[in-house]
């Protein structure tokens, strides 16, 4: 069964088209990843599962729930721009926000406890959200949106600003909420994290639905095409080679896009540079995301 | 309703925890207390320096009796009724009496140098008092009274009254009529003030009563006053509540959990709760301080339920239309601008409460109590006036009130629901008129 069923949806505001003709299924238990650049649908996607808003066109079904908010207590959902009562105390809001999702309040306050003392905030819950770090804040919105133990998890940019550690601590979580059978979606900009962390990736530009599966499926669509090197000498003879598409050079190593025989393309280079390391690879989530919305792309 | 329920008791929480709410409880007690208790303290702080003003006294005739009755009143007006074996505190300045040779200077000429006096601080005032002051033929003088502390009033008062006295009693003599008895023939005949007599079941009649300024005024005020102080510490702190979530990018989160209706109605539930619980503070108190003082029979039982009722359709109302407003704006500036219609309404019993206690049953103040927005404050006022209202008129006003709050509600819903989620748009009128047309 599929957590979440979008068939056909499409949404305006006045003019402008959010999201066009959308379809997507996502199956329980995954990890989907949406990803896209800013201002391509994908809060309004999430939004429409949401029943926040609604769609003009189309039919959302979210846990065999279709055109309702029946749902909504078995969703938590992290948004994109967080914000949290400031003069509450960390105890008080947790509590607040697991029972405006039906919980009891006694079940609610264990739950509590678990998730602060997982996090390392537990001799905080008597503080008030304005003594909190940036950090620790945005742990305390990540379990009251998980502390009712929702069955699908929404989290919109869940690690952006987040130091090194506390992402860890996130990403720890949220493998941990995969692994208990919750399904999670979430929204990033990180296409590493995206690539890692991800059964599923959906990616929407300009509204329309661009790419949509697993990781593998996805870089087969786009085949072998791609040389990941590490050369010493002029770095400006990569561009002058046959079939090559496009250079990204990272400091430490290369990536060549490119379209042909890979060994016409390394005798050639070894003729002018010297060679520390050539591989064959598929392009990385990161080199097709930046294939569909460059800003070439963008500015058509 | 759970939802609802859950967000009205936090939100209510909230408040009460809050030092807001202690500093508002006590805020409308100790005001009062300090009005009562700020003149009482200080009464004996007035300046008691001496007040010196010189007389110029064209007549002749006062004067002499001026310099006497301050002599008097140095000796024995100015001071606090001391007990036994105390002290006498001097509560109030002397005046003391410069009389001034009028054949000395032109009537000018006495201005511009008592004028300088009183620059200097020689005097604190002088006077001039016509030739013809005594003159009873219509050729009436005049009496001046010059200072450059205007504010000060209370010897301006006395010169008066006692130049008064004494013009009168020298005009009585030169018309050769006896003072006493025309005082006594012209004495005022006593108004007294009742309600209606009735006779009661067992044919007894019963006596009007003398009418109580308790009763007929302060009841009514105090009851009005108090639904105007519970609208407007509970709406604009619902504003500012929706602005800080959207602000505070809080809204989002709440509107996954919960429909924008479901937010809306706790809210309002929890400045309702929040109303009640003031009320029922304030009213205690002031019923103790009724029974201690021994005027609670002066209080109609049912004023109270009908308190509490149009409180609930007060808090509603105001609440909603406050609310679809922090909505609708992005930051504080803008609602201060659209703050103001609203505001305005909430005033209106403010603004015609005097012509409507004075007339609680005229037209106007019919009319006016069955304006929705205004029926709780002003229905209350009236309905406080003793004998009261009949019931049809309160009923009709209720039913009114309540249709307007269900049209308000649904509206504000619609607006709210809408607004909530709206980010950098301007906030106006008409963006709100837009989405409370919208599908």
């Amino acid at each position: 069964m599929n957590a979440v069923e979008i068939s056909g949806v499409s949404k305006s505001f006045g003019s402008h088209t959010a999201v066009s003709d959308l379809d997507l299924s996502v199956p329980e238990g995954s990890v989907y990843g949406f990803i896209g650049p800013n201002g391509s649908g994908k809060t309004t996607t999430i939004r429409m599962i949401l029943h926040i808003i609604h769609p003009d066109k189309g039919t959302i079904e979210v846990m065999g729930k279709a055109g309702t908010r029946a749902a909504n207590d078995r969703i938590g959902y992290l948004p994109e721009e967080r914000g949290l009562y400031k003069k509450m105390t960390v105890n008080r809001l947790l509590l607040y926000y697991a029972t405006i999702k039906c919980m009891e309040r006694k079940d609610a306050k264990e739950q509590a406890e678990a998730w602060l003392e997982r996090m390392g905030l537990i001799e905080w819950k008597t503080r008030k959200i304005e003594a909190l770090s940036k950090g620790m804040a945005q742990k305390v919105q990540f379990i009251a949106t998980v502390i009712s133990r929702p069955k699908l998890v929404i989290l919109d940019e869940p690690f952006s600003g987040l130091d090194p550690v506390n992402l860890d601590v996130i990403r720890q979580a949220v493998v941990a909420l995969k692994e208990q059978g919750t399904t999670v979606i979430f929204s990033t900009h990180d296409m590493e994290m995206a690539e890692r962390m991800c059964d599923s990736i959906f990616m929407i530009y300009r509204g329309k639905k661009v790419l949509d599966g697993t990781l593998s499926q996805i870089q087969q669509q786009y085949g072998e095409d791609t040389i990941r090197m590490s050369i010493e000498g002029d770095r400006g003879t990569l561009n002058r080679l046959p079939g090559v598409m496009g250079v990204r050079d990272f400091g430490q190593y290369q990536e060549l896009r490119f379209s042909g025989d890979p060994q016409v393309i390394m005798k050639q280079l070894m003729e002018s540079v010297s060679v520390q390391s050539f591989a064959i690879t598929k392009p990385s989530l990161h080199d097709i995301f930046v294939r569909i919305a460059s800003p070439k792309e963008i500015n058509e | 309703m759970n939802k609802i329920l859950t967000i009205a008791f936090t939100e209510y929480g909230n408040a009460v925890r809050s030092k807001a709410f202690i500093i508002g409880l006590l805020a409308m007690p100790l005001m009062m207390g300090l009005m009562i208790a700020i003149p009482q303290l200080t009464k004996d702080k007035v300046d008691v320096s001496d007040r010196a003003v010189a007389i110029v006294d064209f007549s002749g005739e006062i004067v002499g009796v001026l310099e006497s009755r301050a002599l008097m009143r140095n000796e024995n007006e100015i001071f606090s009724s001391a007990a036994e074996g105390e002290e006498r505190k001097q509560i109030q300045p002397k005046f003391n009496i410069e009389r001034v040779d009028t054949t000395r200077a032109s009537r000018e000429e006495h201005v511009l140098q008592l004028s300088d006096r009183v620059r200097s601080g020689e005097l604190f005032a002088f006077v001039l008092i016509d030739e013809n002051v005594l003159d009873s033929s219509g050729a009436e003088g005049k009496t001046a009274y010059h200072t450059r502390t205007p504010t000060f009033q209370m010897l301006p008062s006395w010169l008066e009254m006692v130049i008064n006295e004494r013009v009168q009693s020298v005009r009585f003599e030169q018309e050769g009529l006896d003072q006493t008895l025309v005082e006594r023939i012209t004495k005022w005949s006593r108004l007294e003030r009742l309600g209606l007599a009735s006779r009661s079941e067992s044919g007894e009649v019963e006596e009007a009563k003398k009418e109580n300024r308790i009763a007929t005024f302060a009841i009514p005020a105090v009851s009005m006053f108090l639904l105007f102080m519970m609208v407007m510490s509970s709406a604009p702190a619902l504003l500012n509540g929706v602005l800080e979530e959207k602000m505070q990018k809080i809204v989002e989160f709440l509107v996954s959990s919960v429909t924008p209706f479901q937010l809306m109605m706790g809210k309002l539930l929890g400045a309702m709760l929040v109303s009640l619980t003031l009320s029922i503070l304030y009213l205690s108190s002031a019923t103790y301080i009724a029974w201690d003082n021994g005027f609670l029979d002066l209080i109609p039982t049912h004023l109270f339920f009908w308190f509490f009722v149009f409180l609930i359709l007060a808090i509603l109302i105001f609440g909603s239309m406050f609310l679809a407003i922090g909505a609708t704006c992005n930051e504080i500036q803008d609602a201060q601008s659209l703050m103001f219609p609203a505001m305005l309404m909430v005033m209106v019993p403010v603004m015609t409460w005097m012509p409507i206690i004075q007339s609680p049953t005229g037209t106007f103040a019919r009319w006016m109590s069955l304006f929705p927005p205004a029926t709780p404050m002003l229905m209350m006022l009236r309905m406080a006036v003793p004998p009261g209202l009949p019931l049809w008129e309160v009923l009709l006003g209720v039913c009114l009130a309540v249709g307007f709050t269900l049209l308000i509600v649904l509206a504000a819903g619609k607006i709210f629901r809408i607004g909530i989620l709206s980010q950098g748009q301007n906030a106006s009128f008409g963006r709100m008129l837009k989405w409370l047309l919208s599908k």
